[in-house]
This record gives structure tokens, sequence and C-alpha cells, in this order.
């Protein structure tokens, strides 16, 4: 039975149906929706634990983590700059070994501080040592909930995940949900069992001791990083037991109309259905295009993802995010999965959609032309910013409003 | 349980921590926290902050019969809330046996306690976490060198500061501040006295203080032999004044008198040599006397 | 290229002993690299510093492993084999060691065939509370490599230690220099060395890092107390000694004091020591109400006691 939901209200409903016992909070936008819907839930008993109000991100994570390495199922969500001031601690917990699911909403970060989405917060969080999940829709969003309790808590794995959603154009907008019955549910996620790391009289524990020297130090965080890796295997099967169960299949790399295409777009995040629309009006002019649209960013899919692009002409690599100094993140991590494959596409390097800033369809469709340009060069373009004229016009304004201290001081008008 | 002491003859005369740890030789907050396990015993979950006591778990070694989790500088307050929710939720809901359950004991020192874990802190006490506080004060950044925090003392020398301008934050009274359901400070050289605060705080529940004044040989500059000495001259020169706050008031638990002059506490340390030589700094030695005379003044009316 | 690595304890001055021998060789002409290398361990704790000094720039990183001269400033240091104070020798390599007893008895002692130089007593100085043991290594050490000049030294001891105060200064300076002049006869002993070469090395035995559940490759210890197994009584320089028939059986007053848990009571009520783990604070000697603790300097301990690397 469907329903109307937010990316939040799905996000709540994910951790209601995974049973999450333990929900340290605290508030950012675009996240509270869900707290708050949690809040609700505990407090007339249709959640069973408890949601506690911290004073910080950083407090949150660590209370979530320590309440995972008691033995309880935890959940937590924050955004942008809640992440960034939780980040110590983001980095620390995987290597407790501890499962739990961290929600971020994606919101660009400061500075200039702002409020709408983009993905330099969860990208920041890359090499932490969380799993990440990336959704395009609400009913991803929940779905990739109850997924990512499965996949945290294998004991191939037993790492924290993080499932992102994008602030505003997902958190706030309602599409049809399927929600699961909770007994449906209870059955894909049976309750979690800490075996024998958790905190119990009878059995005492060190947890996340000083390890010192790099050769014992080494084991420690490599170790953390073969049960990253573990997680591509295990994805699969929690993916095709959901699908089973559900009826909704989650790959770990969503490809659309990909198999046939000669050039493609790559894309994580709520605009990739935008892309998909292109794709689809392309297809009626006999562009052969597609997309492919990794689900999992942490670990990243190195196979499927030269399976779903190599032998393509060209891809157009859109990145919601910036590395200063570098360009986008998708496009440099693509590009080391696909450096020396036979058959490796162009790759088209693109930065849109910064602080919430809209792509269009039109931009869509110049960048499939540029692909096309760009196969019959032999070259890729430079890489850019998806920015027009008209809004370099609008921004003048703006600046001449800013101005008259610069004026003062001899700048230019 | 709780154990009726009344004599240092009372005390616990087994140890629970482990020998073997890293601390250095005469350690006052080792002295301290040794002291408390006794007391507190292994049915303990000790959630650490970064400081010195970072390394007392060092794998494959640990000196803990019970348990422990190092969490950060930051935020070993909201470690502790999240183990202590976790079973609270796991005894309600029925999937722990009452006798798995643990105490929760947040292990701090200065640097944490009056500076980057004070925001946490002030939180947990204020949500009325269920926890014993346990802070080893050493009146400095210790673990890196002794460089000057929010604990210390005026006029102390430390690794960055020839004569510390700030004065020793008054946690105690921070604490008080927010209500608690114990507060108290102890110290090591003082064990009859430690632990009876001890007994008192196991008998209560909520957010619980123990603020230890920990000698530090190489970060105060002295003979590790001489810790206990040292603690007790800053009992009775009333520079440590050894109190307990309980149901809203506050009651000193050592008036000591006659009080011994400050300076022969200050004396006894390399940090305030420039204090006496090369020649005494008189203006500065009347200041700290006088600071002390006025606190018992205050609680003394 | 000159490796030497300088082994001592916390509070014995090696890390300045590394610093002189490095200013020293770097005011000789030298270019220098030199670092103290701790483990988390405190005051009293093994620890040590490593000097490279060559006519080129060096390249050479990190810990030495292939040493050419080892100086041991604390002869307690051998029984330790966490302190490693022979990692890494080879045939050339010199060692010098800072002790009461012969050489012949450290030949036996430790087992090897190399040029073994002993500096004798006076130096042992860290138990009046001075850490004079680096200087005295340090101005060996300057002499035995055979190039730096006496008052180079004496620079280097100036540039280094004068902010402790000139008195200070002074006996540093006298104990360097005295041991210097102490080992002229061998001055020039310690030869340089290349480093391992391309065409004849042994190749590491790399593996794949298996993957571990993490009830193991987590960072948790399932036991209690195993901090028992750290033998923290090889800190000890001192040792409190208890003289039984004036002991009082008050044993809780020294037990609770104990900050390290090292006093236990016996079967009859008295306290005992335990001497695998008393870091030699002597908080006891000076607590006990009726004296009967004593401080005994390690070296002084009759063999009747048990031994310093445990019993």
């Amino acid at each position: 039975m469907k329903q109307l939901l937010t990316g939040n209200a799905a996000a709540a409903w994910g951790a209601r149906l995974a049973g999450a016992d333990y929900v340290p909070a605290f508030p950012i936008t675009p996240q509270t929706e869900i707290i708050e819907l949690l809040a609700q839930w505990f407090a007339t008993g249709e959640m069973g634990g408890r949601l506690v109000m911290m004073e910080s991100e950083h407090s949150m994570l660590t209370a979530a983590a320590a309440a995972a390495a008691t033995g309880v199922r935890a959940f937590t969500a924050t955004s942008s700059q809640g992440l960034l001031y939780a980040m110590e601690m983001l980095y620390t917990v995987p290597g407790w070994r501890a499962p739990f699911v961290l929600v971020n909403v994606s919101r660009g970060l400061a500075s200039p501080i702002t409020l709408e989405s983009d993905h330099n917060d969860i990208l920041a969080a890359r090499d932490s040592g969380f799993l990440q999940i990336h959704c395009a829709g609400c009913q991803e969003v929940l779905d990739s909930v109850l997924l990512a309790y499965r996949l945290a808590e294998d004991e191939r794995v037993r790492l924290p995940v993080i499932v992102n959603l994008d602030g505003f154009t997902l958190s706030f907008t309602r599409e049809p949900v399927a929600v699961p019955l909770a007994a449906e549910a209870a059955q894909f996620l049976p309750q979690y069992d800490a075996k024998n790391i958790r905190f119990r009289a009878s059995k005492p524990i060190s947890q996340a001791v000083a390890v010192l020297g790099g050769s014992p130090y080494s084991y420690f965080r490599y170790e953390t990083h073969l049960a990253a890796l573990n997680a591509v295997d295990v994805y699969e099967e929690v993916a095709t037991d959901f699908a089973k169960r559900f009826g909704r299949r989650h790959a770990a790399v969503e490809c659309y109309r990909s198999d046939d295409a000669e050039y493609l777009y790559f894309m994580i995040g709520a605009f990739a259905s935008k892309a998909m629309d292109a794709v689809d009006r392309l297809r009626e002019t006999g562009m052969r295009i597609g997309l492919v649209r990794p689900r999992l960013l942490r670990p990243y899919p190195v196979n499927a993802l030269r399976r779903a692009l190599s032998g393509k002409k060209a891809v157009a690599v859109i990145d919601q995010n910036l590395s200063m100094g570098k360009g986008g993140v998708l496009v440099t991590e693509l590009a080391s999965a696909l450096y020396s494959e036979p058959g490796a596409p162009l790759l088209a390097s693109y930065v849109a959609g910064l602080g919430g800033r809209d792509i269009s369809q039109e931009e869509f469709f110049e960048i499939a032309g540029e692909l096309r340009g760009a196969h019959t060069r032999g070259s890729a373009p430079a890489p850019r910013l998806l920015y027009t004229a008209e809004e370099l016009r609008e921004l003048r304004k703006l600046q001449a409003i800013a101005a008259v201290e610069r004026e003062e001081i001899g700048g230019r008008k | 349980m709780i154990n009726v002491i009344h004599r240092m003859k009372d005390l616990p005369s087994t140890h629970l921590l482990g020998t073997g740890t890293p601390m250095c030789a005469g350690c006052g907050g080792l002295g301290g926290l040794h002291q408390i396990y006794d007391l507190l015993g292994t049915r303990t979950v000790f959630v650490n902050a970064a400081g010195c006591m970072t390394l007392l778990a060092a794998y494959p070694f640990t000196p803990f019969r019970g348990s422990w989790l190092y969490t950060a500088m930051a935020s070993a307050p909201a470690g502790a809330q999240g183990v202590r929710d976790a079973l609270d939720i796991l005894l309600e809901q029925g999937r722990m046996p009452r006798d798995e359950d643990l105490t929760t004991v947040v292990i701090t020192g200065d640097g944490s306690a009056y500076g980057m874990g004070l925001s946490a802190t002030s939180a947990a006490i204020e949500r009325g976490l269920d926890f014993i506080y346990f802070c080893y004060d050493n009146e400095g950044y210790g673990n890196t060198g002794q460089q000057s925090s929010s604990a210390t003392p005026h006029a102390a020398r430390t690794a960055t500061s020839r004569s510390h301008a700030g004065r020793k934050k008054d946690l105690f009274a921070i604490w008080a501040a927010h209500q608690p359901a114990y507060a108290a400070t102890v110290i090591a050289a003082e064990p009859l006295d430690l632990a009876k605060k001890i007994e008192k705080a196991k008998s209560l529940r909520g957010p619980r203080l123990i603020l230890s004044l920990a000698p530090c040989p190489p970060g105060w500059d002295f003979d590790p032999a001489d810790a206990i000495t040292i603690g007790r001259l800053a009992v009775r020169s009333g520079i440590w004044p050894l109190k307990e706050y309980v149901d809203g008031r506050i009651v000193h638990t050592n008036r000591p008198h006659p009080r011994v002059p400050v300076e022969d506490y200050l004396k006894t340390q390399g940090r305030f040599r420039h204090l006496f030589e090369p020649r005494r700094d008189e203006t500065l030695l009347a200041e700290i006397q006088a600071r002390v005379d006025a606190y018992w003044a205050s609680v003394d009316t | 290229m000159f490796r030497i690595r300088i082994h001592g304890r916390g509070g014995q001055g090696i890390k300045t002993a590394g610093r002189i021998l490095g200013t020293a060789f770097f005011r000789a002409g030298y270019e220098v690299q030199d670092a103290p290398v701790y483990g988390a361990e405190r005051r009293g704790a093994p620890m040590f510093a490593c000097v490279r000094a060559g006519r080129e720039p060096i390249r050479e990183r990190g810990l030495i492993t292939r040493p050419d001269l080892v100086v041991i400033a604390d002869d307690t240091l051998v029984g330790i084999p966490a302190a490693k104070v022979l990692l890494g020798i080879g045939k050339h390599t010199v060692v010098l060691i800072q002790s009461a007893l012969e050489e012949a008895n450290w030949r036996t002692r430790l087992g090897i065939s190399n040029p073994i130089l002993v500096l004798p007593g006076r130096a042992l100085n860290q138990e009046a509370g001075e850490p004079l043991a680096g200087a005295t290594c340090a101005g060996a050490a300057a002499r035995l490599v055979g190039t730096i000049p006496r008052e180079t030294l004496a620079q280097a001891l100036r540039e280094e230690v004068s902010s402790l105060g000139a008195e200070i200064l002074e006996r540093n300076l006298e104990h360097a220099l005295a041991a210097f002049d102490a080992v002229t006869a061998n001055a020039g002993i310690v030869v340089q060395t290349a480093g391992t070469a391309a065409s004849d090395y042994i190749p590491p035995e790399w593996i794949n890092l298996p993957f571990d559940p993490a009830q193991l490759s987590a960072p948790d210890i399932y036991a209690a107390a195993t901090s028992v197994e750290v033998r923290t009584g090889l800190w000890r320089t001192m040792r409190p000694v208890i003289d039984y028939a004036r002991c009082n059986h008050c044993a809780w007053i020294c037990s609770t004091f104990c900050p390290d848990s090292a006093i236990a009571l016996r079967a009859d009520g008295a306290p005992e020591i335990d001497f695998d783990h008393c870091k030699g604070c002597l908080i006891c000697v000076a607590v006990c109400p009726p004296h009967a603790i004593s401080a005994l300097p390690e070296r002084a301990v009759p063999a009747t006691q048990p031994a310093r690397e445990g019993s």
C-alpha cells in the first residue's frame, strides 16, 4: 500500500521498520522532520526504546556508536555542517566495528553558508570507513535504510552505513512510497545480535583501545578496509533478498537504458531522475544514451562500474560537489576505476547543482551534444561549471548592491 | 551494596586495577583511580576521554577487570549516554538480565573536563544521565607535556606559560550550578574521605562528579615519592577544599584548622619555584594566600 | 654514514644526548639527522635516540635498524627484550655500555663477538636525580667516531644544555668531556657503512592480509587485567625494601597509597611488594608510619633479592 511521504518521512519510516531502539538526535535543516517524527513515534509507543536530544552532532554520533557497541540497534540523522561537526567521530567509530545507520540529508557546505543541496558534505565522509548508499527517490530512502542495517550488521562487514538523500529535492518532497508491513520488515531484518562485541557485566571487554606501532595499526586499519570491500558482495545478497521479499530491486549500480547506449550520464542523487528523463527525450531523437548511477559509493563497486562503462564512447560525469583545486570528486574516482581498462570511454567532467542550483533539461541535452562532439574529436572537453550568462548577469546585480564598499576601495564596477 | 567505611583499616585490601599500566611512577591520577576502582568494582564500564589515561588500555593490555570504551576528547559523556541508554533499553525490553547491568563511569582529565568536554558534560548533567564522572585533575594537558589548561592554577609554570595568568576554573561550582545528584572533590592522599564519598555516590543515581586533584610528578615537577605528602599539603593549606554537594547543599568534609600557609604547598613543586627563586615574589604569594583565605572566609560564615 | 642509536630510559637525558651528538656532528661539518623515539610509556620507561651523520645529504628516515654504534646508557635495559638494545647489529657494530661490570662480563651476557666498550662507574648518576647519563654517552660516542674535536663537543653541549642553567651545563660538560677523554684509546673505532645494496638484499616476505571477522580484528580486549603482563618493574631504578622487623602490619596504608596496585597483603597481614610491577615511585617509603620501608638503588640489591628482571 503506497502513501505520499517526504524523503525525510521515508527515512524515519525506514528507522521505524528497522526496529531501531535508540536515536540520539540533534536538529539541523533540512533533517529535522526525521527526528521530529521519530520523537513522536517513541512518545506514542509506536517505536520501542528512546530518542535522546544531544547537544551536538559530535556527541550524537558518539552516543549512537556507543549504544551500538553495547548491543542495541541505533539510528541517527544529520546534514551538512552537522556532519562536519561530527567528523572526528565519523572517522573514529567505524574502527569500533559497531554497526548502525546514519541518514545524511545532503546540503551545501559553508562558506558561504547555505541551505540547499549538494554532495560536498557526504563526500567529506568518503574516507571515514562508513559505507555510503545514495538515494534518488523517496522509496529508495526507506528501502535503503532497511538494506543498510542488513549490510551493516552482516558478520562479514560490521561497519556503520550512511544513507544519503538530497536536501529539499528529496527531504521535503513527497512521493508515493510503498511502506512495508512491520512483520515483513522484521523478517527481512531480525533483531540485532552484537555477538561478543558488547558490554555485559559477565563478559568484560575493553573496546576501541589504543594501538601503538605502525605494524599493528596497519592491520586494524586494513581489516576495516577489507570489511568494507566485503560489502560489495554482501550488498548483492542483501539486495537480492530484498527484491525477493518486496519486489523492488536496488542495484549497487543502477543502469538506465545503458546496455545498448553509446553515451552515458553518470551521477548520484535525486537529480539523476532528471537525467533519466533527458535520456528518454534524446532516445526519441535517435541518440543512444543512458544513465549509470552508483547507489553504493563506499565500497566503490569498481567491477560493476567497469562493466557498465567499458565500450561506451563518452560519459558525462555530473558532480554536485567540488574539490577546490581539483574539480569533481566522482569523475576523479571514476577515472581511477577505468584507467587502462580496454574500451574505457572519454570522461567529460561537469560540476553542477551546487547549493541546490538546478540542472535544466536543456543543459542535459547540451551535455549530450558535447559528448557526441567529444567522440568525434577524440578528446574530452575541458571540465566546466554549468553556469549561464543570465546567472552571471543576475549575480552582478547582487554584487552591485553589495559593492558600495568595494567601489570605495577602488574595485571595478 | 554499601560498605561502611569508618577507618583506613576498612578500606579494600585487594586491588582490582591491574598492575602494569603505562602511567608515570607516582601518578596522582592513577592513585585516585586505583582507590576508586576498588570501591566501584568490576561491574562498571569506564568511558574514557582523551588524556593521559587514553593509554591505560593499549592493545593488548588493559588494567580493567570490568569494561572500558575509549571515545575522544570532547565526547566521553556522550559515550556514557549511549552505553547507559542502550543498557536501559535492553533492561526495559527484557533483552538482558538485570545482573548483566553495569555502572557507567566517565574517566577524564582536566583538559577535557574543564575545556573541550565541558559542553558534552553540561548536557549530560542536564539530561540527568545516570553516571559517575571521574576527573583526574593534574591542572594541565599532562599527556602532551603539561601545557596550561583552564584547570591550571594561577602563577603555575607550564610548558606554555612562565607564570600562568589564568585562574583555575571552579569545575565543582559549575557542576553544582547544574544541581546534579552529587558532586565531590577528593584526593588520593585522603583515602578515607575519598572512600566515603565514593560510597555515597554509589548510593545515588543521576549525574555524580568525583573531582580528584592529581599531583603529577613530571607536570608539577616534584619527586614521585612526595605525591602523597603534596596531596596532604593541598588539603591542609586549604587550596584544595574537600567538599561535597548533595541535596542542594555544599558541605566541607575536611576543614583544615589551622591551615598551613599555602606556600608550604607551593614550594614543594618546581612549577612554583619562580615564586621563591631567585627571590621571593611576595606580591604573588600574598595574592595566592589571600584567595585561599577569602575562600575559607566565605564558607566559614 | 654513521648510524648511532642511544638507548636509555625516559628521564635520563637520552633525547638531549641525541641532540648533543647531532649538534656536535653538525658543527664538525656533517649532514645530520637526530630524533628521539618514544613509546607510550613514561619516565623510567625504555626509549632511545637515533643520530645519523654523513658527508652527503641524509635520505634515510625513521629508526635506525642497522646501527654502527649502539650506546646503552643504562645497563639494566639489557635484560628487557622490549628495549631491543641489540636490534639489527652487524659484525662491525660497536657496543658502548655504561656499567659497573667489566667488559668480559658483558661479552658473556650479550653473547656477541662485537667490539664492546664499557664506560665505568662514575657516570652512573641518574640515581642522584640528574639526567647525566645522556651527556656522558654523547661525550663518549663523539670520541669513538673519531672525527669530532673536543672543543666541538663542548660547543654542542653549550648549545643544547645552556637553557637548563649554568650549573647544570657545567656538570654536563664535566661528565661529557671526561667520557670523551676516557675512550680516547678507541677513537675512530666506529666505522661508517653504506646502506643495503640493491643487488644483494633479502626480499620482504609479503603476504595478502586475510580478512578477519570483527571479533578478531576490532581493537578490543576480551580478557581482564592483561596489563599485568607488562613488567613495569623494569622502569625502577630505586627499590623499596620492607624491614619486616619494623613493619606494623598496617598494610592498608602502603597498599592504598601505592598508585600501581603493586602492594598486596600477605596472609599474615604484612605488605608484600610486587617487584614485577613496582615502578619505584617510593610513595610507600614516604607514607610508612613506622618508617619500615627504605629505598635501595637497584644496582645495590643483593643477589638474594628477587632478580630485577622479574622473579
